[in-house]
């Protein structure tokens, strides 16, 4: 399986990831899947509901926000693809807790923050005996390689809804 | 007829509907009758012993069911159950694990047997030695009464009842017991019995609130501590649990 996003999605990703540092933020991607290829299309910023002692190292979508990225998704023929989150000052790989509560299917895109400023961001899968997380291929469409009409900017409304 | 609302990850099995159409008057009836007629969705629903997987949400409308009646929350004509997945990690390695919670009762049907029985008997020694017994598993990791559950095992008088939980409170919830207990005996020494049996009530009244009522007042006490931010109180409750309470068994 390959992710393929923007390089301005995934500047997009990184800049919340260094917004929320020292927490750990998340949300959500909405994108297609055709085969072993994923695209991510869209950017949904979300809560990390976890309590704020606790945000430094842990993160947890609402799963009604869960529940409206569905409902974003089905409106607009995509589907919730992969989770992003960041792990402040610690590495691009999955720990215990992410494969502990990891869901198959989805991609999982983790972004190290390295003293407030995004590291290196890798994207992860539950692999089938759900012991382990293996790193999925992330290929980045340089934004000048961007043609006329590709979604992109669609972080603005993903970030009110992180606000409401 | 109600909905049943499929997230993305299990429409694969469910031939890529989002939602389908069931006729059952539970939520448990719902499930089985989607399993039924899609069993490929069986083993990602369920575990290998029927359990709820533990990355399945339950929602019936916008109720979860934890809070209604678990799998038995009824069905009503044009009601929406949603199947969510729990989204969750962090970069800290561990998180919850399994912690025997019949073996913590064990602990402390065994301190208010025994303190019922020391203060019956006027024997300041044997609450004093409960204390005493506390304060080792404490400081050991370990359940200060675990021979007694162990002896139950064997006479197959209880099983195990694994909850993803922490550890660290309830260990610390009995060291709280046992400083407790030791201030009494120090209260007994300096001839103050009424104290004494009073800290020894004490405990007996948080233990019974903690074995019949599900709450562990020590355990409250250190997620205090943990939302204070105090060193060595690093566990923070498992999601969605009051603090003190004890975690809910998988809805199976």
């Amino acid at each position: 399986m390959t992710l393929h996003i923007s390089e301005v999605h995934l500047r997009a990703i990184e800049a919340h990831a260094e917004a929320h540092y020292p927490e750990e933020g998340a949300g959500l991607i909405l994108g297609d899947e055709v085969g072993e290829r994923r695209e991510a299309r869209e950017l949904l910023p979300l809560p990390n509901r976890r309590e704020a002692v606790e945000r430094g190292h842990r993160y947890e979508i609402d799963p009604l926000d869960t529940l409206a990225a569905e409902d974003q998704a089905d409106a607009l023929g995509l589907k919730v693809i992969a989770v992003f989150h960041s792990h402040p000052d610690h590495p691009a790989a999955p720990s215990q807790t992410d494969v502990h509560f990891a869901v198959p299917w989805y991609s999982y895109l983790i972004t190290s923050v390295r003293s407030g400023r995004a590291h290196e961001t890798r994207a992860w899968r539950l692999d089938e005996s759900e012991a382990g997380m293996q790193e999925e291929r992330l290929e980045v469409k340089p934004a000048a390689e961007r043609r006329a009409g590709d979604p992109d900017t669609l972080i603005a409304s993903g970030a009110q809804q992180e606000e409401g | 007829m109600s909905q049943v609302r499929v997230p993305t990850p299990l429409r694969g099995y469910v031939a890529g509907q989002s939602e389908v159409e069931v006729a059952s008057a539970s939520v448990a009836e719902a499930l089985q009758e989607l399993v039924e007629r899609y069993p490929a969705l069986q083993p990602h629903l369920f575990g290998e012993a029927g359990e709820l997987r533990p990355y399945i949400n339950l929602f019936v409308n916008d109720q979860d069911v934890r809070s209604l009646h678990g799998q038995q929350t009824p069905l009503t004509n044009g009601d929406r159950l949603m199947i969510l997945p729990s989204i969750a990690g962090g970069a800290r390695p561990g998180g919850l694990r399994g912690v025997d919670h019949n073996a913590l009762r064990a602990n402390q049907g065994s301190i208010i047997a025994l303190l019922l029985t020391a203060f019956v008997l006027d024997a300041p020694g044997l609450a004093t030695g409960v204390g005493a017994v506390m304060l080792l598993g404490a400081l050991t990791g370990k359940i200060g009464f675990l021979p007694i559950y162990w002896a139950l095992r064997r006479l197959r008088l209880a099983g195990p009842d694994i909850l993803q939980d922490n550890p660290e409170p309830h260990q610390f919830s009995q060291g709280l017991g046992a400083v407790v207990l030791l201030g009494g005996a120090a209260a007994f020494v300096a001839g103050a019995p009424g104290l004494g049996w009073g800290l020894a009530w004490l405990v007996i009244a948080l233990a019974s609130l903690n074995l019949f009522g599900g709450f562990c007042a020590g355990c409250a006490v250190y997620y205090w501590f943990n939302r204070l931010g105090l060193p060595g109180f690093s566990q923070s409750p498992p999601p969605g649990i009051f603090p003190g309470r004890r975690p809910q068994p998988p809805v199976v």
